[in-house]
């Protein structure tokens, strides 16, 4: 802060940059930020990080200990898995399934629950109201018994439960935009856009919209550990990603079948998804709080 | 109240009814022939297969056979399981009570465990104590309930030997059915052996209990944490406290009823998360309950019994729900506003 005060001005920053000043007062939000942010790093560059392929089986170290271990090597960072796998590549690539398709999932969920929310918001009388009760409907019914459903449907695999996953999530999205939306239609910077004869549409995308993004965030960063979550869940229960395919709930239960001669398989992945959803956590609880601070205030 | 209960009802009879609707369009949707996913037999050229065509209304319109399907649904046929060949609503009922013995154990063991050390740590808020409960709250939070589950079974089972790793009692004992909840049945029940089975029994219940307990308690605890801190900082308990009382008191009179009533709510809502947990636990330790058993119509692909696990859990959430929606409005009052206020 070197800056000098040389006139007495009042400095008002913007609402976004407010709240990250508020995210940055907290140091736990930003180690998590950092891990956050090294995920995402592992998700771009994991063919240039790992050391092997994911799937090339090394037949000459099967169940090699992991380096730490008296009889590991360093080539086998974290050791090798039943078939000589490279249990460091297959974490590396599995958190970039794992997390990648998360992500995707909670983009998705959140552009389609934007939009009918919006549109129920907005809107008034028996459409919005059949939608929200259909809502409610399907809002009770766990997402395991939808992927399940959806699964029986199309058969395993990642596509399915990316489906499965989304089509839980875009309730819940829809719910938070409507009453965001709705609580926000009976502000008075709404009316005055009225008043100046602003359609809905331009309503919507100029005056509620700014307002929205951040709680729209901190949503998102919460439903993207409940996706990570449940990825790696329904990949454990192999009705998600397939063998070969390295995703880390896929590989816990993969690692299974070896557990007691070989923990280290199951452990690793597990402290992978662990890592993830602490990282994911600390941000969303950091951003939750930065903004109820800024609210308060 | 009566106006209240009256739209509850309605609401509860439309979720109910699309629910079914859902259920019977997926009979169509699932792979293979139709009449086979809703009846569970696959028999074509029988001399049953006209008999089965008119019982399911397969000879009418559509619109026909969903009026069919309500009425065998009303009257608890729900088709045979196309893997076992048994009937479904009966596998439900020996299935259906395990998965709900297991989740009221971990519900109950999680407010034990959750609701203390949240009002613990809204107590001291901001004080190390609080941080302490808030970080170990936010690892196990992270903690995915099958790894946990895993990790368990690997130190408590394997390493050390205590505990059982899978099942719900010994196969030496023979329980009869009775309420389907193994407790209740062994102590109904005029077995030799009952301390033994007891005992028995609840050594194997107690690492699944724990795994779902241990993840749905740090959702208490952030839940009832808070809770706890708002109301703590309101302006009435500050007012209290300037009127001489002393923190014991203000938290007794006025802290504790105020801030029980937004934690009910919000928990409620986590039964959804707890119900999932426990299928996704109960598959780890071969518990014999719905989720295990829906896991298992899953992998060889017997569709009734996907319906019909389906329907049931379904309803089951559902009529927790409503129940659960009415007994807040009994208690708090104030939550009349919200139905009236929305559309």
């Amino acid at each position: 802060m070197g800056q000098s005060k040389l006139y007495l001005e009042d400095h008002f920053p913007s609402p976004v940059k407010h709240t990250w000043i508020e995210f940055r007062r907290n140091h736990v939000s930003i180690i998590g930020l950092w891990i956050f942010l090294f995920f995402v790093a592992v998700i771009v560059f994991a063919p240039g990080i790992a050391p092997f392929s994911p799937t090339e089986q090394n037949t000459d170290v099967i169940l090699l200990q992991p380096a730490w271990d008296n009889s590991g090597t360093i080539v086998h960072l974290f050791g090798t898995d039943s078939l000589g796998r490279d249990v460091l590549s297959r974490v590396i690539h599995g958190s970039r399934v794992t997390f990648g398709i998360s992500i995707l999932i909670v983009l998705i969920a959140m552009l389609v629950g934007f939009s009918l929310g919006a549109f129920a918001g907005m809107g008034h009388g028996l459409r919005a109201s059949v939608l929200n009760h259909l809502l409610d409907a399907i809002m009770v019914i766990p997402t395991l018994i939808i992927a399940i459903i959806i699964v029986a449907i199309f058969g395993t695999g990642l596509t399915s439960c990316m489906w499965a996953i989304t089509l839980s999530m875009i309730p819940k999205f829809i719910h938070l935009t409507r009453d965001l939306v709705r609580n926000a239609c009976h502000m008075e910077y709404v009316t005055a856009a009225r008043l100046d004869g602003a359609s809905n549409t331009r309503i919507l995308f100029d005056s509620i919209l700014p307002n929205m993004i951040e709680p729209l965030v901190v949503n998102g960063t919460f439903a993207l550990s409940v996706a990570i979550l449940e990825l790696s869940a329904l990949g454990f229960l192999n009705l998600g990603a397939q063998a070969p395919t390295a995703e880390l709930g896929a590989m816990l239960s993969d690692g299974l079948e070896v557990a007691y001669i070989a923990p280290w398989n199951i452990a690793l992945p597990g402290a992978a998804i662990l890592l993830m959803l602490i990282a994911v956590n600390l941000v969303g609880d950091g951003l939750r709080t930065a903004l109820r601070n800024r609210l308060q205030q | 109240m009566i106006a209240y209960l009256l739209r509850r009802l309605n609401l509860f009879v439309v979720t109910i009814f699309v629910v079914t609707l859902a259920t019977f369009a997926l009979n169509y949707l699932f792979p293979g022939d139709t009449l086979e996913n809703l009846s569970g037999i696959s028999s074509h050229q029988t001399a049953e297969y006209n008999q089965i065509v008119q019982y399911h209304g397969f000879d009418h319109n559509i619109v026909y056979q969903y009026g069919m399907y309500l009425q065998h649904l009303w009257k608890g046929d729900w088709g045979i399981s196309s893997s076992s060949g048994n009937d479904i609503v009966e596998e439900i009922k020996l299935v259906l009570p395990a998965t709900l013995e297991l989740s009221v154990y971990a519900m109950v063991l999680s407010l034990f465990i959750g609701i203390p050390f949240g009002f613990w740590a809204g107590l001291r808020h901001r004080r190390p104590i609080d941080l302490g409960i808030l970080s170990a709250s936010v690892l196990g939070y992270s903690i995915p309930v099958f790894w946990l589950a895993l990790l368990l079974i690997l130190f408590f089972a394997l390493q050390l030997g205590w505990l059982p790793m899978s099942g719900r009692i010994s196969l030496l004992y023979d329980i009869p059915h009775y309420s389907g909840f193994i407790l209740i049945d062994i102590l109904k029940s005029d077995i030799p052996n009952k301390q033994d089975a007891l005992s028995n029994a609840i050594r194997h219940m107690i690492l699944p209990t724990l795994s779902i307990a241990l993840v749905t308690a740090t959702i208490v605890i952030r839940i009832t944490r808070r809770s706890v801190a708002d109301v703590m900082q309101s302006d009435y308990i500050r007012a209290a406290l300037a009127r001489g009382l002393t923190r014991p008191q203000v938290f007794w009179r006025h802290g504790l009823r105020n801030t029980l009533l937004p934690i009910l709510p919000q928990l409620v809502l986590q039964f959804t998360t707890l119900l999932t947990n426990a299928m996704i636990v109960e598959v780890i330790f071969s518990w014999p309950g719905i989720g295990n058993w829906l896991m298992q119509a899953v992998y060889v692909q017997d569709f009734p019994a996907i319906r019909g696990g389906v329907l049931a859990v379904s309803i089951v959430v559902i009529i927790f729900t409503l129940l659960m929606d009415i007994v807040l409005r009994v208690i708090n009052p104030l939550k009349n506003r919200d139905i009236h206020g929305t559309i």
